[in-house]
């Protein structure tokens, strides 16, 4: 719970002027510059926020050349012209004193704090000096290029293709990458959540009113507040969403998998199934009834404690509101090792009740070409890809790419942790320098310790942040890349329904000696010998190359931040079928039902949708079908631990930013009530978590909103590095409790171990 | 005086999400370590698992017979035309009189301009270029309405007539024009 009140502000205030002189002191931040007025650009902006990975379309307007006022941009229509606290706090990383404006060279030793000052050519020469060594002693292959997923993602892993590196990794297997994995060898593809259209919505701690992401978070409060949606949440805490929610049942840690596949066996042995969506789209059926057979809810209450009339009870309340009902698939795992099985059962549940490209259910995104097939003509420009010609191919095979069992994640943002290995151990080779981008590990990655110990033994560290943030407080070289709100990037797809772009741009003029990050890893192309590989100059030309040169299109998109096309679709619902063919004269013929049913095919090598998975089965070994298995998170004298996103800060990256530091600083361990006592801990001591690798100290909340065998702590406080100064040493740091533990075939951290507690 | 601006606070919406909070510092560039705007989430309350929290908007509540305004010595308090309870910076002593009197605990001395501060509804920003207060343009799930209750037609009318609603110490005759739809436990009264 957030708790503010004046005396915390005050507090708050304190410590805010008593950084301030600290900061100054160090080199390379913004407060070594004079303060000078914000230049605005225009008078409203439309660009994409970046204070999370969501990149919510937003509009910004300079206030008194002092504050950013951002408010979502009203033409993206799902997301109600809406921000959340992070994005209107937009301005206040912009004009953080300890926002890093020039290149930074390390002087003292690895982690040592100690900074100095140097030019962009410097910097591009430590750059080529130190990776073009590196690849002439040991190959390319031996520096790691990783990223925050995301817009200029994609223009880092360029640098590391052209550089002749396969080891790309984003922060895919540290956070959200369990579904995608699960989605992809189910359906082939990603899929997406109508929320907003559902009638009964089935969520397993999936807590979007806490972790926004604005057009779920109103998609579920429209269903909820105005079209009598019910929601049933699972989850070991009272979080904000089982406060909203109309059934909350306080699983226990990870096993959410057994619920969900008690859900299935319900629906099976009851046939509350939707039988014809079965036959007509899914192979794999037989031998997934015929494991869950077992899997009924007696089984699941003595495995979850919730109890088997609730579970059966809602599979009937499922069914009943099928196919305009979901079951949430989720976002930010790993609750266990597990986490494929987990992600798959829940999936399966919505096969079952049939709510695949139905109203309320899920549906597959809706870019230009699909679109435009369908409708017979041009409803949206397609984005072209400016290719690069003879990219080199790496030789080396990928570090995560030995254990076959991972082969899906190779191509969707790498096992990240494995680095690790390959450092420390050679497993399976050395890796020897490490490039990053917008990425944090030291926080987000588990077995902080290991990740230090990686770090040190590096040849060459580059970091690419706004701050010196603890992963970036241990590089050798600090490239200083601008905010957001400074940046102009390439056209982006945002199609759900229906195609849509969106662009970010430029709110303000640059401040101090900052570049957008696909500029700084072009010049380090250039540096590297690399040019011939960039054959654009800037990002107009990319935006102008993406929409093939029609001006007038670009101009369009430029100037309302955000361009949906066409009308919502969804391939089996007939109503919006109807309005389609009515819409578009030489639109694709319905079939007899009125549907594009026929349309709906799977990128799975049957071309359905796999409960049960050959594919799988062959580069996993008895991972073809969804099963249970046990997955142990603590010992029995241990309390699971926890952890979770709060409104106010994203994982690993907003915790300095100064209006979100004083609306949370650090984050207390929810115990209950029946724990604490047993412990001797009273509401706000200081106690300590012990975990098998790290030991961490918070202080008590002591709450009935947990249950008795579990503790929780927000995710992303306990920075160590002194330079983040509002952060440095506040709460407890998870990544410091969670061990280095691998979840089979999606390549996952795990985020749930067993601690001991004990007041200090 | 014509206009009766009112706000409402849904709490069956509200998530305490602070969007609020952060959008009206960057409107009215409020200094770091003082607060116009906050949502505390208390509790949660009851036994499990029926419980709730309670989200609770503490801002100053534009009292139709404001303590504030009563007992400031100078004038700097007061009533404008439209109804809003505000301050004039320049007649401002800071004896603090009306954050002693303010019984909603919201006013505070601001530090930059060592005058007292609170709330206004964004009237000199937002409302003067006809848009709404900074809180209720951001609020990502509509939680907050804003607008004249003196018209029959707006939002905050029907609102007000269609649904129950509470104001905090309504007993110390204050008249608050912060209105707040309660938590129903066990989903969203829609």
């Amino acid at each position: 719970m957030i708790k503010l009140d004046r005396r915390n502000f005050l507090k708050g205030a304190g410590a805010g002027s008593a950084t301030c002189a600290l900061a100054t002191m160090l080199p390379g931040s913004l407060a070594a510059l004079e303060k000078e007025p914000l230049k605005a650009v225009g008078k409203e902006v439309a660009s994409i926020c970046e204070m999370c990975s969501t990149r919510c379309p937003i509009s910004a307007r300079v206030v008194d050349g002092k504050n950013v006022f951002i408010s979502g941009n009203k033409e993206a229509k799902s997301f109600g012209g809406k921000v959340c606290a992070r994005g209107g706090a937009g301005h206040s990383l912009l004009y953080d004193p300890q926002r890093i404006v020039n290149p930074l060279k390390r002087v003292g030793e690895r982690g040592e704090g100690k900074w100095a000052e140097i030019s962009w050519d410097e910097a591009y020469e430590m750059m080529s000096t130190n990776l073009n060594r590196i690849k002439r002693e040991h190959g390319p292959e031996a520096v790691a290029f990783s990223s925050k997923k995301g817009s200029l993602s994609g223009h880092f892993f360029h640098l590391a293709k052209a550089f002749g590196s396969p080891n790309t990794f984003t922060h895919g297997s540290l956070c959200p990458g369990a579904y995608v994995i699960a989605a992809k060898s189910m359906f082939g593809t990603k899929l997406k959540r109508d929320l907003g259209n559902s009638k009964y919505i089935i969520n397993f701690g999936h807590n979007i009113y806490e972790g926004i992401n604005m057009s779920e978070t109103r998609g579920m409060m429209k269903a909820q507040s105005e079209r009598g949606a019910k929601l049933v949440v699972f989850e070991p805490r009272f979080s904000v969403v089982a406060d909203k929610a109309d059934e909350w049942h306080a699983v226990r840690p990870g096993t959410d998998v057994a619920v969900a596949l008690a859900l299935c066996h319900v629906l099976i042995t009851d046939k509350l199934y939707d039988q014809a969506f079965v036959e007509r789209y899914v192979v794999g059926f037989d031998a997934f009834a015929a494991e869950v057979k077992a899997y009924t809810p007696e089984w699941a209450e003595g495995i979850t404690d919730v109890k088997a009339k609730d579970i059966r009870r809602i599979a009937y309340e499922l069914a009943a509101a099928a196919p305009h009902a979901v079951v949430d698939f989720g976002h930010r795992a790993t609750f266990t090792t597990e986490e494929f099985d987990m992600r798959r059962a829940i999936f399966a549940a919505n096969v079952l009740i049939g709510n695949i490209e139905r109203k309320g259910g899920l549906y597959l995104g809706k870019k230009a070409k699909t679109y435009n097939k369908l409708a017979g003509e041009t409803v949206a420009p397609k984005l072209a890809k400016p290719g690069v010609e003879g990219m080199p191919k790496p030789t080396a095979k990928r570090i995560d790419q030995m254990d076959k069992q991972y082969t899906m994640v190779w191509k969707n943002g790498g096992v990240y942790q494995s680095i690790l290995a390959a450092t420390l151990e050679a497993k399976p080779y050395q890796l020897r320098g490490w490039v990053m981008s917008r990425t944090n590990p030291m926080q987000t990655m588990t077995d902080r310790a290991k990740v230090l110990e990686a770090l040190k033994k590096m040849e060459f560290v580059a970091v690419c942040d706004v701050y010196i943030s603890e992963t970036a407080a241990y590089a050798d070289l600090i490239l200083p890349e601008s905010t957001y709100l400074e940046r102009d990037e390439e056209i982006a797809d945002k199609s759900g329904k229906n195609p849509a772009y969106y662009v970010r741009q430029r709110v303000v003029e640059t401040i101090g000696n900052t570049k957008p990050s696909w500029q700084i890893f072009k010049e380090v192309g250039d540096a590297l010998g690399l040019s011939k590989f960039y054959p654009w100059e800037n990002m107009e030309t990319l935006q102008l190359a993406q929409m093939n040169r029609d001006g007038k299109a670009l101009r369009h998109i430029r100037e309302k931040g955000y361009v949906s096309y066409g009308k919502p679709l969804m391939l089996r619902e007939p109503s919006m079928v109807a309005k389609f063919i009515d819409t578009y004269a030489n639109a694709r013929t319905p079939d007899d039902d009125g549907t594009y049913a026929s349309a709906l095919k799977f990128k799975t090598p049957s071309g359905k949708i796999e409960l049960s998975s050959a594919a799988v089965e062959a580069f996993a070994p008895g991972r073809g079908v969804i099963q249970y298995r046990d997955a142990p998170l603590k010992r029995a004298d241990e309390l699971y631990f926890i952890q979770g996103k709060v409104a106010v800060h994203t994982n690993g990256a907003t915790h300095n930013v100064p209006i979100l530091a004083n609306l949370m600083a650090d984050n207390a361990v929810w115990i209950h009530p029946v724990t604490a006592g047993r412990l001797g801990i009273n509401h706000g001591d200081a106690i300590r978590l012990t975990s098998s690798v790290g030991s961490e100290t918070s202080y008590a909340m002591v709450t009935p909103g947990i249950r008795q065998d579990t503790v929780f702590a927000y995710m992303g406080f306990g920075s160590k590095n002194k330079e983040l100064i509002r952060a440095s040493g506040k709460g407890l740091h998870c990544g410091n409790l969670l061990p280095d533990s691998t979840a089979p075939v999606v390549g996952m951290n795990l985020h749930t171990t067993g601690v001991k507690v004990e007041k200090v | 005086m014509n206009k009766r601006y009112v706000m409402v606070h849904d709490e069956n919406k509200c998530i305490g999400c602070q969007a609020c909070n952060v959008a009206c510092r960057s409107e009215n560039g409020t200094p770091e370590g003082v607060t116009r705007l906050q949502v505390r989430v208390e509790g949660p309350f009851g036994d499990a698992p029926n419980l709730h929290f309670k989200y609770h908007r503490v801002s100053c509540q534009q009292c139709e017979d404001a303590p504030c305004v009563k007992v400031c010595p100078t004038g700097a308090a007061y009533v404008g035309e439209d109804g809003i309870v505000t301050i004039k910076e320049d007649k401002c002593v800071g004896c603090m009189y009306c954050v002693a009197a303010c019984p909603y605990k919201v006013r505070f001395v601001n530090p930059e301009t060592k005058a007292t501060d609170k709330c206004n509804f964004c009237k000199d920003t937002r409302l003067a270029r006809g848009e709404l207060p900074a809180c209720v343009t951001v609020c990502p799930t509509d939680a907050l309405t804003f607008g004249d209750a003196n018209e029959p037609d707006s939002e905050v009318a029907k609102l007000l007539n269609t649904k129950p609603s509470y104001q905090d110490k309504t007993h110390l005759g204050t008249k608050p024009r912060v209105y707040r739809i309660p938590t129903k436990r066990g989903g969203i009264e829609s």
